[in-house]
């Protein structure tokens, strides 16, 4: 089964969704630094984050893949 | 620190936002924009929050915050109390991270030990003295192995001519210093929380006792 990932616009648009909702976790555990904001900062909040920037490597990586293919396709015609 | 970090997610945020808002085709540039509202900035305001976060865990405050360990937090910060805990609390080396100063492991990989430990605590807080009421859960926790004696030797070293001329301390030097005598123990210096001691003693050698 090949996984099918959304256009890139829309793998951004929720990667910056992922990144807002991780930045107040991780923000909120400098507040009240007790357990479970701390706990929830560490794991949720750091997942999400890491999560939301690893989409963003992936539909960069795509789209400079997709651009050197072209490339490559064009050439002969030139 | 804290600054720093809030900054960052700050920007970060506000890009994002931006980016959202606008929806408009994403281009190199709005890319570039990208890489700083999805990259850079989280990963220094991540950086910064956990710095922030480590050192938290390392507070009495921190400590406190599970309702089990309000009585140990509250017995340090009482200014009247006189246990061992607690007068070690009104130190200013100790103050406000009394307990991980008594309690972490001194060792080489002392840091990383003690933090495995504090997961083990919230894994067994959540699993089973989350609704456990005060009044049992005093007696109900106990010190998985007793506090070395040599965590209190890294500053009390045992070999000061003066610790060394009190008649107890020169009769039962080897099993203070082999631990096994506990420093805090009834007999000695009495427990460092004695107000938990209440009905389910430790022996001498700090272990519980049955
Ligand atoms: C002077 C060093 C010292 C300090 C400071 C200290 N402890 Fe302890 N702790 C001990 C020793 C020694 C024991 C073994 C039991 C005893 O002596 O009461 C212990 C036992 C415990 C136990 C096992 C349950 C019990 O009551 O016996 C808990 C939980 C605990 N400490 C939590 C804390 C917390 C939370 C703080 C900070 C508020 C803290 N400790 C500060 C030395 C210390
Ligand atoms: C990080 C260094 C440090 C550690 C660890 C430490 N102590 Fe202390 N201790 C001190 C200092 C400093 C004082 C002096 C406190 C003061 O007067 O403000 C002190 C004071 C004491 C006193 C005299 C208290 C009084 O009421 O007069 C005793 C007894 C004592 N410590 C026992 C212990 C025992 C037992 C342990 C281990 C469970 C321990 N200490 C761990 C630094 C330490």
């Amino acid at each position: 089964m090949k996984l099918r990932l959304p256009p890139s616009e829309r793998l951004l648009r929720i990667a910056c969704v992922l990144a807002l909702a991780a930045l107040p976790l991780m923000v909120w555990s400098l507040f009240d630094p007790t357990v479970w904001p701390v706990l929830i900062a560490l794991s949720v909040g750091q997942g999400l984050g890491t999560l939301s920037f690893v989409l963003f490597l992936v539909a960069v990586g795509r789209d400079l893949h997709v651009q050197r293919k072209l490339a490559t396709r064009i050439r002969p015609l030139d | 620190m804290e600054w720093a970090s809030v900054t960052s997610a700050a920007i970060a945020a506000a890009i994002l936002v931006v980016h959202l808002l606008r929806r408009r085709s994403v281009t190199g540039t709005s890319k570039v924009w990208l890489l700083m509202g999805l990259g850079v900035f989280p990963i220094l305001t991540a950086g910064t929050a956990n710095i922030a976060g480590f050192e938290a865990t390392q507070s009495r405050k921190f400590c406190g915050s599970c309702h089990v360990m309000i009585p140990h937090a509250e017995d340090s910060g009482d200014p009247k109390s006189l246990s061992l805990a607690a007068t070690h609390a009104r130190n200013e080396y100790f103050g406000e991270k009394n307990c991980y100063t008594c309690h972490k492991d001194y060792g080489m990989y002392g840091y990383v030990l003690t933090k495995l430990g504090g997961m083990r605590h919230v894994y067994l807080y959540v699993t089973e003295y989350r609704t456990m009421p005060l009044e049992e859960s005093k007696h109900a926790i106990r010190i998985l192995k007793p506090l070395p004696n040599a965590n209190c030797m890294h500053c009390h070293t045992t070999n000061a001519p003066d610790w060394l001329r009190v008649p107890d301390h020169a009769s039962s030097l080897a099993s203070v210093r082999d631990g096994k005598l506990s420093c805090a123990s009834a007999g000695c210096h009495g427990f460092a929380h004695p107000m938990t001691k209440l009905g389910k003693e430790l022996a001498s050698d700090g272990r519980i006792s049955r």
